[in-house]
């Protein structure tokens, strides 16, 4: 069974008195616990879907499927519990007035969750955090400790599916890695089913099973990881992208 | 004490309370840096002071007549102030003034502010025409000069203290209804609002919790600078004779009361004056001090 389905996706909206037409057309599947890579270059439409997904930008034709039943419009609590997406600048998408507690205990007092107190101080143990940073504000935090708190807060809810838009590209390298294998041990553990965006070949390498090649809001193409690391795309812009992130993906 | 700012300084905190107190604290230590919002805040303690202590501060009864005695210069021995054409002592019936001045102030920075961030934060986050119909009652009010509109809810309310109150927090909202409203246009459409609108937050936790936190320093600050227009459209609503009434001592109608003398009794008028002015110029001192503390854009991350 799918986990997401999307067919012929459009998102279009106006800005500054034209109309962009930020995603064209575009179908994927994303199998159970399986692990699925939007790949392109910025302004390529591969973070809009995911917007999309949750509701953030609009749908203008097509159809977003979770779990085998149409997305509701708005998407509502069932949605939040199903659904969580993790932003891409850890510096923007924590509360910056709001302790690290705060932050992750708004989604159990949300959804009428008890037992906060040991709920927090286990998401921080979860993702490597020490539980005495539960008070503190996100300035006393690191790039890389941020995005931490950013997973944690997407995982309050034990979401199934995790909605990943380029979590490391605000991270240096170092950061990155370590983030990187948080995820996939939280997808372990869990049984999560990731659908994550990068503009990165090797991070997505790393992390996905498959991945869809994007250029201006269209999908160019599908491989799987196997066809990745052999090389066997099929179409120019592929390759073009492939060979500017093959030399790090070799050394990964 | 060096374990109580070691408590404060902790890096990780142990409690919400241990949190907030630390982030103040340093906003303390921000703040006493600038020499000039000290003087501000030492001026805002002392009118405290004074309205709380009034009746050891003062000399003479703030209400007694003694026309024996009335416009005595400043530096008459028992009236330092000097007294008004009724024989009362200046300086009783401003210690006793910045009672009522207080009181007003207080009230208008309650009520004022409140409806502001409400209907500013309200209209910032819908838009549409939800912030159409909002800003346009705005600016309706914007269009009045406050004095005139105050001027005008007097006049219909009656006079007296409560009504002046009302009259300057109907017409001083507007300009923080403003303010709310730009800070909510920029956070509204941030990564932290769009991850709690993900968790299923409806819109009024998110303008209540998440929205008015980022609105409340430039509220603050506004408020503060604000305060002196306050203590002088209260003064000006006394001096018209439309706002407390005689024989409170309250300093709008000390001067309009001194007027009729200012050449040659010019104490009369000018006390209660001097008062309003070192007032408003704390409260102009400490919100430029508070600007400096509290705007995010200055802190820094």
């Amino acid at each position: 069974m799918s986990m997401i389905e999307i067919e012929n996706l459009s998102v279009h909206y106006p800005a500054k008195g034209q109309l962009v037409r930020a995603v064209e057309g575009v179908s994927l599947r994303v199998g159970e616990k399986d692990s699925f890579g939007l790949v392109g270059e910025s302004g390529s439409g591969k973070s809009t879907i995911l917007r999309a997904i949750c509701g953030l930008a609009p749908v203008s034709a097509g159809t977003i499927r979770i779990g085998g039943e149409p997305v509701p419009t708005p998407r509502g609590r069932a949605f939040s519990r199903r659904v969580q997406m993790v932003f891409q600048d850890p510096y923007a998408s924590l509360h910056p007035r709001h302790t690290l507690d705060r932050t992750l205990s708004e989604p159990l007092a949300i959804h009428g969750i008890g037992g906060s107190d040991a709920r927090v101080v286990r998401a921080l143990e979860d993702v490597g955090l020490p539980a005495a940073f539960r008070f503190r504000y996100p300035h006393q935090l690191s790039g890389g400790q941020r995005q931490r708190v950013a997973i944690a807060r997407a995982l309050m809810l034990e979401p199934e599916i995790l909605l990943l838009d380029e979590p490391t590209s605000a991270l240096d390298a170092s950061v990155q890695a370590e983030t990187l294998n948080l995820l996939n041990r939280l997808r372990a553990e869990r049984g999560l089913t990731f659908l994550m965006v990068s503009h990165d070949l090797a991070v997505i390498d790393h992390m996905c099973d498959r991945v869809l090649v994007m250029q201006h809001g269209r999908a160019v193409e599908e491989l799987t990881r196997e066809a990745l690391a052999g090389a066997q795309m099929k179409t120019d812009y592929a390759r073009t992208l492939f060979e500017a992130s093959a030399d790090r993906m070799l050394g990964s | 004490m060096a374990t109580m700012t070691e408590w404060l300084r902790d890096p990780s905190p142990s409690s919400r309370l241990q949190a907030r107190l630390g982030q103040s604290y340093l906003a303390w230590l921000r703040m006493r840096r600038n020499p000039l919002a000290m003087v501000g805040l030492f001026i805002i303690l002392l009118l405290l002071a004074m309205a709380a202590f009034a009746p050891w501060l003062a000399t003479h009864d703030p209400l007694t007549q003694n026309l024996g005695q009335r416009l005595l210069p400043p530096g008459t021995p028992g009236h330092w102030l000097g007294t008004d054409d009724f024989g009362r002592d200046i300086w009783s019936r401003i210690v006793y003034g910045s009672r009522i001045t207080l009181y007003i102030v207080t009230l208008v920075a309650v009520t004022a502010p409140l409806l502001g961030l409400m209907i500013g934060t309200v209209a910032g986050y819908f838009g549409g025409w939800v912030d159409q119909v909002l800003m346009r009652i705005t600016d309706i009010f914007l269009a009045f000069p406050r004095l005139i509109l105050a001027l005008a809810l007097v006049a219909v309310l009656g006079p007296g203290i409560e009504n002046a109150v009302l009259a300057i927090a109907l017409t001083a909202w507007p300009p923080y209804a403003r303010v709310a409203r730009a800070e909510t246009l920029t956070v509204r459409t941030s990564d932290y609002i769009a991850a709690v609108r993900l968790q299923g937050a409806g819109s009024g936790r998110i303008i209540w919790g998440h929205v008015m936190p980022m609105c409340l320093p430039s509220v603050i600050i506004r408020v503060t600078l604000d305060m002196a227009g306050v203590i002088l459209i209260a003064a000006g609503l006394g001096f018209l004779g439309l706002g407390v009434q005689p024989p409170t001592p309250e300093w709008g109608l000390m001067i309009s009361s001194g007027r009729k003398f200012l050449f040659e009794q010019w104490w009369v008028a000018t006390m209660p004056g001097l008062a309003i002015f070192i007032v408003s110029l704390g409260f102009n001192l400490l919100g430029d001090g508070l600007r400096d503390v509290l705007d995010p854009r200055s802190s820094g991350k």
